[in-house]
C-alpha cells in the first residue's frame, strides 16, 4: 500500500466531503441504480457485448439492392453466397421517462421499507443507466433534463433531477405534456392514483404521437390490502381530499374492487395503444421490475426496428 | 359515619356523587369514540363509497356500563368504606379488662394480644382508666383494682405470656367481687375468655353486676391431650376437645431425643374426632427402643401446654432379663423362683428369659438373678462390665447364694459382703422367735413413703457382714435392723440384693403388693396408670423440666422442690407447674390433663352481657380495594375502547410474535443442560491427571486463595522439574464435593474463613483417599498467630471442624529425625511465608531410639496429613515468567527463606512419592557423612 502524505489525504477527504454535500442523496441512489442495472445487464447479455451500436445481430443473405459496402467479405468468403452483417440497435432510440413526484408517491406504510417515490426514482435511474450504456438517448420528463440525450453527462443530470424535490408538488401526479419524440419510447412510473381524467388522456396523447412505452404502477402493499379498521378519517397526502368512514374494514372489498378496476383500465388502455403495463409493489424486488422494463423497452425497440 | 350492616362509610357525603351517574350515562352515550386520522393516497378511490355497516355512533351499552362501574367504584372507594367498624367505647367509668391467660389462651395468644391492644387504644381514646387482670396469676392480697391510664398498660402487653396452668376463675371472682364493691363507679368489663370451663365459678355474674360485660370468646377452643398409655403394645394417647361439633383430625407428634441427644420428631399419628365426639385416640406403633425415647407428645399447630403431654416411666417399658439358678420343674409354678417376678414384671416390662450370655447380648436395662451363687469367669467379667456401664443388677438370695457366701473380699456383683453359713432362720419349727416383720423405710431409701403392711414376714434371710458402710447400703431392714434389701453403686450401674428368695419360701414379701411397689421404686417396672397419690406423697419432688404456656419445655433448675402431696392434688398451678419431677431415680410427669380429664365449653355469659368472637371481625378498610377495582375497570375500558376503534389490529401480530419469543426463551432456559458435556470434561480431567504426576489443590471458594494455591503449586512444579526427577504437569484444582481424588498423590488444602463444611459424601471420599495412601497438606496460612494449633485463630477452628470428621491418626510436631527432613534436602525448618508455625505429622508408633543411631527406625508409611500454618503456597507462588508473586521475609534473608520454602516443598513431594525410602538405615552412612559427623 502506498503511503499517502497526510496533506494529500486530507485534501482528498475535503474533496469528497464537498462532493457529497453538493450531490446530496445522489451518490447512494446512483450507486444503487448502477448496481441494480449491472445485475440486469449480466442477466440479459452475458459478457459478449460489443460496443454501442455495434452489437452483432445476425447474418443474412445479400439481396439485390444491398450496397457493396454492407457485405461482410470475411463471412462471404467461406461460402458461395454473399452475407450482410446486421447489427442490433443500429440507431439510438429516445426514451422519455416520467417519474411521478407527487406527494402521493411519498406514502409509505409500516408494511414497506421504501416509499413509492423512492422505488420509482431507483427504477428510473437504473433504467437510464442501462439505456445510456446501450447508447440510447434518455430524457426525464417534466424536468430540465427533458431533452433526450445520451452519455454520462445526461445520466448525471437525470440523477441530480431525481435527487432534488421540486417545490409545490401536487397531491396526485399526471404525466406532463412535454413534446413527445415521434417514434421514441416512453416509460411512466407512477401510482396512477390521480383523477382518471388527468392520467389517461396523457397516455392517449403519447400514443397519438407515435410513442410506445411501458406504464409501471407502483403501489404500497397497504394500498393493495387496505389493512384498516374502525372509525377513520382518510386524508390524501397533501390534505386536499378527506374521506370519513365509520368502519374501515367494511370498505375493504369495495376499495379493492375499485383498485382492480383502475388497474384493469390501465392494462386495457395500454393494450389498446400498444403499451405495456406492470403492477409493482414496493415490497417486491426492484430487479424484477427493472428486467421487465428493460425487456419491454428492448422488445419494443426490436419490434420497431 | 354511615353504617349499613357490617359496612360503614367514613365520608358518606361523597356517596351523593352516585346520584350523578345517570347524568353521566346520558353524557357518555352521546359522545362517540374519536376517529383516527390516517394519511392515505388511496383515498381518492374511496370517494363516494357508502359505509355498508355503520358503527353505532353511540358508545355501546356494555362499555358504558364498564365506565359507570369504574366511576361508581371510585366514588365508593373515596367514601372510605370500612368492614366491621368498631363501635367506639362509650361511657366514662373505669374499664376492667379480664383475660384468662392460662394454657388454653396460648394457641391464639397473638390474636388476644391484638384485641387487647385495640381495647386499650379505644379506652385511651375515650380517656377511661383501665385495670387489667390475668386470671392465671395468683390474686394479690389487697382487693383493689389497679386503675391506670391505658397508655401505661400498652407497654406491658408485650411482656404478657400465657401461663401453663388453668386460670383461677373462682379465686378471682371472689377477689374481683371485693374490689368492685370497693369502687363506687360502675365498671364496664371486657373478658377475653379461652372458651373452656375451668371448674365452676361466678365470675361472669360478678362482672355483669358491675356494669356492661363483653365476653370475647375464641372461634374455636384448644384441644387437649390426656397422658399417654400403653395398650396392646401400642402407645395410645387420647385427645379431647370441648366443642363436639364437626369432624376434625388432629396430628399428634411424638418428640424425643435421638441417640445424639438432639430432639427430633419420632413419629406422627392422627387423632380423628368423629362428628359429635369429644374424644379421639391417636395410636403409635413403634419399636420398643424408639418408644422409650419419647419424651413428650404434642398436637401439631396448637401451641398450648394442655395440648402437650409429657411421658414418664409409665409408658416406658424396660427390658428385664430373668435368670434363675434352680431348674424349673414343670407344674411347680408357685414355687418357681421366677413366678412372682414374672407376675409382677410381665404387664409392665419387656421380659426376656435366656442364658446369661444371650441376655447380655440383648443389652437389657435390668437383670434379675434369682438365687445364683457363682459365675463362670467370662460370665462374671461380662456381667461386671455391663453393670459398670449402667445396668441394674437385681439379685435375690436363695440356697445357692447362701452357700456361696462368705468371701472375705467384696464381690462386685453383690452390694454387701455376706456372712458364711447359709443365713439365719427365724420363727421356724427348729428355731427361736417369731418371723420378723419390716421396719418402716428410712427417708433416704428409695422405698420411703411406702406403707409397710403387717402381713409381710420374713422367716429366713442371708446375713450381711457387719461393716462400716453397711448401714448406708441398707434400703430396707427388718424390725431387728438386719438388712432385707441392700444396694450399692457399681460404676454407673447399681447392684441390689434382696436378702430373701424371689418366691414365697423364705418370706411372704413376694406375695404382697409391697413387692410390686418396691420393684417399681427400683425403676425395674412402672405401674400402668401413672403415679398414684400414695406414690407421690411423702417425698419432695424436684422439677427437672417444666412447660411454659405454649407447651414448650423450659429449664426448671431455678425452681424449688414440690411436696408430693401437692403433686398428688393433680391441679397444676403456679406452685406446681406441669413438667417432669424427680425424686431419687424416679421421674414422674405431671400433666395438665389427667387420665379422665374432659374439656368443657365455657358457660354462656349471663343475659345482658355482650358476646364477641375473637379475631372474627377485625376492622378492615376497603378503600384500596374499591380504588383498585376502579383502576382495573378503567384499564379494561382503555383496551375495549382501542378494540372498538379498531386500533388493536396492527398490534396483534406483534403481540403474537412477542409471546412466541418469550415462550421460546422460556423453553430454552428451562431445558436441562446436556449431561454428556459434563461427562466428557470428567474424562478429560482424568486423563490429564493421570498422564503425568499432577499436584492438586482443594478449591476453597475464595477466588484469591485459589489463585495463590494454583500459582504456588505451579511454582513448586517448576522447581521440582528444575531440580529433581519429578516433573509434574500443570497443577489442577480439585472440588472435593465433585472430583475424583484418587488420581492425585497429594492435595494442598489452604484453609480460609470462607471454607464451607464438606458434605458427608465428601468426607467419606476424603477418608477413602487418606486410607488408600493419599496425603493432604492443610495450611491455615496464619502462622497460628497467638495460639496453638486449633485454638485461637479462626482458620484453625475451621480446620479443627473439618479434621474432626476425617480419619486422621494421632499427630505430633515433626520430630527432628522425621524423614521429611531428609527426603531430598537436609532441612530442619519448614518455612513458607511465615517461619514460626509448627508443622504436625502422624505420630510415630512404637519406635525406640537405638544406641549409636542418629535416627530412629521409622519404616512405616507416609504420613496421611501434614498440618501447618506457614502459608507455603504464597512462598512458592510464581507468575508465568517465573518471578515470585508475593514478598517473603526481608531483603536477602527473604530470598533465603523462599529457597527454604521451596526445599520444604520438594522434600514434601519427595516424601509423598518415595515414602520412607530415605529412612532406610542403608543411607545412614552417607547422610552422616554429609552431616559431618
Amino acid at each position: 500500500m502506498n503511503e499517502t502524505a497526510p496533506e494529500a489525504r486530507r485534501g482528498a477527504e475535503w474533496l469528497r466531503r464537498d462532493a457529497e454535500r453538493i450531490t446530496g442523496t445522489l451518490p447512494p441512489l446512483m450507486a444503487e441504480a448502477e448496481r441494480l442495472a449491472h445485475t440486469v445487464v449480466s442477466g440479459v447479455h452475458g459478457r459478449r457485448r460489443a460496443g454501442p451500436g455495434e452489437a452483432f445481430w445476425q447474418f443474412r443473405h445479400a439481396v439485390p439492392g444491398d450496397t457493396a459496402e454492407r457485405i461482410d467479405w470475411r463471412q462471404s468468403a467461406r461460402s458461395d453466397a454473399l452475407y450482410i452483417r446486421q447489427m442490433e440497435w443500429e440507431s439510438a432510440q429516445s426514451v422519455q421517462i416520467w417519474v411521478d413526484d407527487s406527494l402521493a408517491m411519498d406514502y409509505r406504510s409500516d408494511l414497506a421499507r421504501r416509499s413509492k417515490g423512492a422505488r420509482a426514482r431507483l427504477l428510473a435511474l437504473a433504467l437510464s443507466v442501462l439505456l445510456v450504456r446501450g447508447g440510447e438517448r434518455v430524457a426525464l420528463m417534466g424536468t430540465p433534463a427533458a431533452r433526450p440525450r445520451s452519455g454520462e453527462a445526461q445520466l448525471t443530470r437525470i440523477a441530480t433531477e431525481l435527487a432534488t424535490d421540486a417545490p409545490d408538488r401536487p397531491d396526485y401526479g399526471a404525466p406532463p405534456d412535454d413534446p413527445m419524440v415521434r417514434g421514441g419510447r416512453a416509460v411512466f412510473l407512477s401510482d396512477f392514483m390521480g383523477p382518471r381524467d388527468e392520467v389517461f388522456p396523457a397516455l392517449s396523447r403519447a400514443a397519438e404521437a407515435g410513442v410506445v412505452g411501458a406504464c409501471v404502477q407502483i403501489l404500497d402493499p397497504a394500498e393493495e390490502s387496505f389493512p384498516f379498521d374502525g372509525r377513520v378519517v382518510f386524508r390524501s397526502m397533501g390534505g386536499v381530499v378527506d374521506f370519513e368512514t365509520q368502519r374501515a374494514r367494511a370498505l375493504r372489498e369495495a376499495y379493492r374492487a375499485r383498485l382492480a378496476e383502475r388497474q384493469a383500465t390501465l392494462h386495457d388502455m395500454a393494450r389498446r395503444t400498444g403499451w405495456h403495463a406492470l403492477i409493482h409493489h414496493t415490497t417486491d424486488s426492484p430487479r424484477a421490475a427493472l428486467l421487465w422494463l428493460y425487456m419491454a423497452i428492448g422488445g419494443l425497440a426490436r419490434a420497431g426496428g | 359515619m354511615l353504617s349499613i350492616g357490617s359496612l360503614a362509610f367514613l365520608n358518606p357525603w361523597l356517596l351523593a356523587a352516585l346520584a350523578a351517574l345517570p347524568v353521566l350515562w346520558f353524557l357518555l352515550r352521546a359522545i362517540p369514540p374519536a376517529p383516527r386520522r390516517i394519511r392515505f393516497p388511496g383515498v381518492r378511490l374511496l370517494l363516494g363509497l357508502k359505509d355498508p355497516e355503520r358503527i353505532p355512533e353511540r358508545t355501546p351499552w356494555w362499555l358504558l356500563l364498564l365506565r359507570i362501574a369504574a366511576l361508581a367504584a371510585a366514588i365508593l372507594g373515596f367514601a372510605e368504606p370500612i368492614l366491621n367498624p368498631r363501635q367506639p367505647m362509650s361511657g366514662t367509668g373505669p374499664v376492667l379488662i379480664v383475660m384468662d391467660g392460662g394454657w388454653a389462651s396460648a394457641a391464639d395468644w397473638e390474636a388476644r394480644r391484638d384485641r387487647l391492644r385495640e381495647l386499650l387504644d379505644q379506652a385511651g381514646r375515650a380517656g377511661r382508666p383501665v385495670a387489667l387482670v390475668a386470671l392465671a396469676d395468683t390474686p394479690p392480697a389487697e382487693a383493689r383494682l389497679d386503675l391506670r391510664p391505658a397508655a401505661d398498660w400498652q407497654g406491658r402487653i408485650d411482656a404478657l405470656q400465657p401461663r401453663a396452668w388453668a386460670p383461677d376463675r373462682a379465686g378471682w371472682a371472689e377477689w374481683l367481687g371485693a374490689a368492685i364493691a370497693a369502687n363506687s363507679a360502675g365498671i364496664d368489663s371486657w373478658w377475653l375468655r379461652d372458651g373452656l370451663a375451668h371448674g365452676t365459678d361466678r365470675l361472669d355474674e360478678t362482672l355483669a353486676g358491675a356494669g356492661t360485660l363483653t365476653v370475647i370468646d375464641p372461634p374455636r377452643t384448644v384441644p387437649g391431650l390426656r397422658p399417654a398409655r400403653l395398650e396392646d403394645g401400642l402407645l395410645k394417647v387420647d385427645a379431647v376437645r370441648a366443642a363436639a361439633d364437626a369432624a376434625e383430625t388432629l396430628s399428634v407428634v411424638a418428640l424425643g431425643n435421638d441417640p445424639g441427644g438432639t430432639e427430633r420428631r419420632l413419629a406422627i399419628a392422627e387423632a380423628g374426632f368423629a362428628e359429635g365426639e369429644r374424644l379421639a385416640t391417636a395410636e403409635f406403633d413403634l419399636p420398643l427402643e424408639l418408644r422409650n425415647r419419647i419424651t413428650r407428645l404434642a398436637i401439631i399447630g396448637r401451641p398450648a401446654a394442655g395440648a402437650v403431654t409429657l411421658t414418664d416411666a409409665a409408658v416406658r417399658r424396660r427390658k428385664v432379663g430373668l435368670l434363675s439358678g434352680a431348674q424349673e420343674q414343670e407344674g411347680a409354678t408357685l414355687v418357681s423362683p421366677l413366678h412372682y417376678l414374672r407376675k409382677a414384671l410381665v404387664p409392665t416390662a419387656e421380659v426376656i428369659e435366656a442364658s446369661l450370655a444371650d441376655m447380655l447380648a440383648a443389652s437389657p436395662d435390668v437383670l434379675v438373678l434369682a438365687d445364683i451363687g457363682t459365675f463362670a469367669p467370662e460370665e462374671r467379667e461380662a456381667l461386671e462390665a455391663w453393670v459398670r456401664k449402667g445396668g441394674l443388677l437385681l439379685r435375690f438370695a436363695g440356697p445357692r447364694l447362701a452357700r456361696a457366701a462368705g468371701e472375705t473380699a467384696l464381690d462386685p456383683l453383690l452390694p454387701v459382703r455376706l456372712r458364711a453359713g447359709g443365713g439365719r432362720t427365724v420363727g421356724g419349727t427348729m428355731s427361736w422367735g417369731d418371723p420378723k416383720t419390716l421396719r418402716p423405710f428410712p427417708p433416704t431409701s428409695p422405698f420411703a413413703g411406702l406403707p409397710v403392711p403387717d402381713e409381710v414376714t420374713v422367716k429366713r434371710q442371708v446375713m450381711a457382714q457387719p461393716d462400716v458402710e453397711l448401714p448406708d447400703r441398707i434400703i430396707a431392714a427388718l424390725e431387728d435392723g438386719t438388712p432385707l434389701v441392700t444396694s450399692r453403686e457399681e460404676g454407673e450401674g447399681r447392684v441390689v440384693l434382696f436378702h430373701v428368695t424371689a418366691n414365697a419360701e423364705w418370706s411372704s414379701l413376694p406375695l404382697s403388693g409391697l413387692f410390686v411397689q418396691m420393684l417399681e421404686r427400683l425403676a425395674v417396672s412402672a405401674r400402668a396408670g401413672g403415679p398414684q397419690a400414695a406414690d407421690l406423697e411423702g417425698l419432695i419432688w424436684t422439677p427437672e423440666l417444666v412447660l411454659d404456656g405454649f407447651g414448650r419445655p423450659m429449664d426448671a433448675s431455678a425452681l424449688s422442690g414440690v411436696p408430693g402431696a401437692r403433686l398428688a392434688e393433680g391441679r397444676p398451678g403456679p406452685d406446681a407447674p406441669p413438667g417432669l419431677y424427680s425424686a431419687g431415680d424416679r421421674v414422674v410427669a405431671i400433666n395438665l390433663l389427667d387420665r379422665e380429664a374432659e374439656l368443657e365449653p365455657a358457660a354462656d355469659p349471663p343475659a345482658g352481657a355482650l358476646r364477641e368472637e375473637l379475631g372474627a371481625s377485625e376492622e378492615t378498610g376497603l378503600m384500596h380495594w374499591f380504588l383498585m377495582a376502579a383502576l382495573a375497570l378503567m384499564a379494561l375500558d382503555l383496551i375495549a375502547a382501542l378494540w372498538i376503534g379498531g386500533r388493536l389490529g396492527f398490534g396483534r401480530r406483534r403481540v403474537a410474535a412477542t409471546a412466541v419469543t418469550l415462550l421460546a426463551l422460556g423453553l430454552a432456559l428451562g431445558l436441562p443442560p446436556a449431561p454428556a458435556a459434563a461427562q466428557e470434561v470428567d474424562e478429560e480431567t482424568a486423563i490429564r491427571a493421570t498422564r503425568e504426576t499432577v499436584l492438586a489443590y482443594v478449591v476453597t471458594g475464595d477466588a484469591k486463595v485459589d489463585r495463590i494455591s494454583a500459582a504456588g503449586l505451579a511454582g513448586l512444579s517448576r522447581m521440582l522439574t528444575a531440580r529433581t526427577a519429578i516433573e509434574p504437569g500443570e497443577p489442577m484444582a480439585v472440588d472435593i464435593e465433585r472430583d475424583e481424588l484418587a488420581f492425585f498423590p497429594m492435595l494442598y488444602w489452604p484453609i480460609s474463613e470462607g471454607q464451607r463444611a464438606p458434605s458427608p459424601a465428601a468426607i467419606a471420599r476424603l477418608n477413602a483417599y487418606l486410607r488408600s495412601g493419599g496425603m493432604i497438606v492443610f495450611d491455615t496460612r496464619d502462622a497460628n498467630l497467638g495460639a496453638g494449633i486449633g485454638r485461637g485463630t479462626p482458620n484453625g477452628r475451621i480446620l479443627q471442624k473439618i479434621a474432626a470428621q476425617l480419619d486422621i491418626p494421632p499427630l505430633e510436631p515433626v520430630p527432628a529425625d522425621h524423614v521429611l527432613t531428609r527426603t531430598f534436602y537436609l532441612i530442619q525448618s519448614f518455612p513458607g511465608r511465615f517461619i514460626e508455625g509448627q508443622v504436625w505429622v502422624e505420630a510415630a508408633q512404637n519406635v525406640e531410639q537405638v544406641e549409636g543411631m542418629p535416627f530412629r527406625n521409622l519404616n512405616d508409611g507416609v504420613t496421611p496429613v501434614v498440618i501447618g500454618s506457614n502459608d507455603w503456597a504464597a512462598a512458592w507462588a510464581m507468575d508465568s515468567s517465573g518471578r515470585p508473586m508475593f514478598p517473603v521475609g526481608r531483603a536477602l534473608g527473604g530470598d533465603r527463606q523462599r529457597e527454604m520454602a521451596w526445599r520444604f516443598g520438594i522434600n514434601l513431594v519427595m516424601h509423598v512419592m518415595t515414602g520412607n525410602y530415605k529412612s532406610d538405615q542403608v543411607h545412614v552412612p552417607a547422610l552422616l557423612d554429609r552431616l559431618g559427623q
